[in-house]
């Protein structure tokens, strides 16, 4: 059912012209994707340094809330280039996107490191700072972080895989890596 | 100096037979290349733009250059690594590649800068240092670095 109705708004985003256009420029889809690319440096640059530091392991005299509340703004910049640049990129592809297991997976890792940073800030707001200026802060930070790295790598990973075509829908997959890229035709054509 | 005969030689070598016949092994060695690009440049926007005074203006930039050098050589290390192996698998195709030399241009450039020039000066007291130097050296580490990453990024469109 989800696959069907995400695979019909892929099919109706196709249809722009804008979409066909964007696809076949040549220079505008490179500069989109250079920056969305070239961005990472920016979001997840800033990202990795705070994370290293709730990690223990660079800035150790600096307190952890001064590292991030000065890294936010950049960070944040950083982050919605991120996400209009993955939109418009999307945009571009839609079909082939909606239907890229990678593409699939990246999204889950995304939300994934979305609860991991809500619950982080949850963690932090009830401790009241207390660790702040501590060299190494305690353990469940430390994983948080750590979890934030894998997951962000885990976004890099996938998002570069997309450009490959291993298990695009037109090769031969197993009926669960059909439904797991949501191949809406092939599932049909098994049934 | 005609660099074909390295290009020629790489092509056969025995980790081109690996990079080649392994399409997955090549897109993860990729993968790490793109992460270790992330550290790279995490690294330098943090203490270059410190030192522009962009950014953390109220920690002093001397901790935040120490702190983001050695990331930034660990990065290098696993960039040159991870790039030596993807070259392999299409040396001959990199070697008519105008944004591949400018990159390796930019790649030279941005080490020398960095070990040569950036590195001693900032082992010195910054507050001996004239802030416009601080700033310029800031402003031409990000530009030659974004050059190295832009000009990676278009030799795949080329």
């Amino acid at each position: 059912m989800l696959n069907e109705l995400l695979f019909r708004f892929a099919q109706w985003l196709d249809t722009h012209q804008w979409s066909t256009g964007l696809h076949e420029s040549y220079y505008m889809y490179g500069w989109v994707e250079s920056t969305h690319v070239l961005t990472l440096m920016l979001f997840l640059g800033m990202l990795v340094v705070i994370d290293l530091r709730m990690l223990g392991v660079a800035f150790k005299d600096t307190p952890v809330s001064t590292i991030a509340d000065r890294l936010d703004k950049p960070m944040m910049i950083g982050f919605t280039v991120m996400v209009v640049t993955g939109f418009v990129l999307f945009y571009a592809i839609p079909v082939r996107t909606t239907t890229s297991i990678w593409f699939r997976i990246k999204v889950v890792l995304i939300i994934a490191a979305a609860i991991n940073v809500f619950l982080l800030r949850r963690v932090i707001k009830k401790s009241g700072h207390t660790w702040d200026n501590d060299p190494v802060p305690p353990k469940r930070i430390r994983i948080a972080a750590g979890l934030s790295i894998a997951f962000w790598t885990g976004v890099i990973m996938t998002g570069r895989m997309i450009a490959y075509d291993w298990w695009d829908c037109h090769k031969e997959m197993p009926y669960f890596m059909y439904w797991a890229a949501g191949c809406v035709n092939e599932l049909a054509a098994y049934e | 100096m005609d660099l074909l005969f390295f290009f020629e030689w790489l092509d056969t070598s025995a980790l081109a037979d690996i990079s080649k016949a392994y399409g997955g092994v090549f897109a993860v060695v990729e993968t790490f290349h793109t992460s270790a690009m992330v550290l790279l440049g995490g690294m330098i926007l943090t203490g270059d733009l410190r030192l522009m005074n962009v950014l953390m203006r109220d920690i002093p930039s001397e901790v935040v250059i120490r702190n983001t050098e050695k990331w930034f050589g660990f990065a290098l290390v696993v960039m040159i690594l991870s790039g030596i192996f993807m070259m392999s698998a299409v040396a001959m195709k990199l070697y008519y590649n105008v944004f591949f030399f400018s990159k390796m241009v930019g790649l030279a450039t941005g080490v020398f800068f960095f070990y040569v020039i950036r590195k001693p000066l900032l082992n010195q007291e910054h507050a001996l240092i004239n802030p416009w130097t601080l700033k310029l050296i800031g402003g031409t580490s990000i530009l030659i670095w974004l050059s190295v990453a832009a000009s990676g990024r278009w030799i795949g469109f080329s």
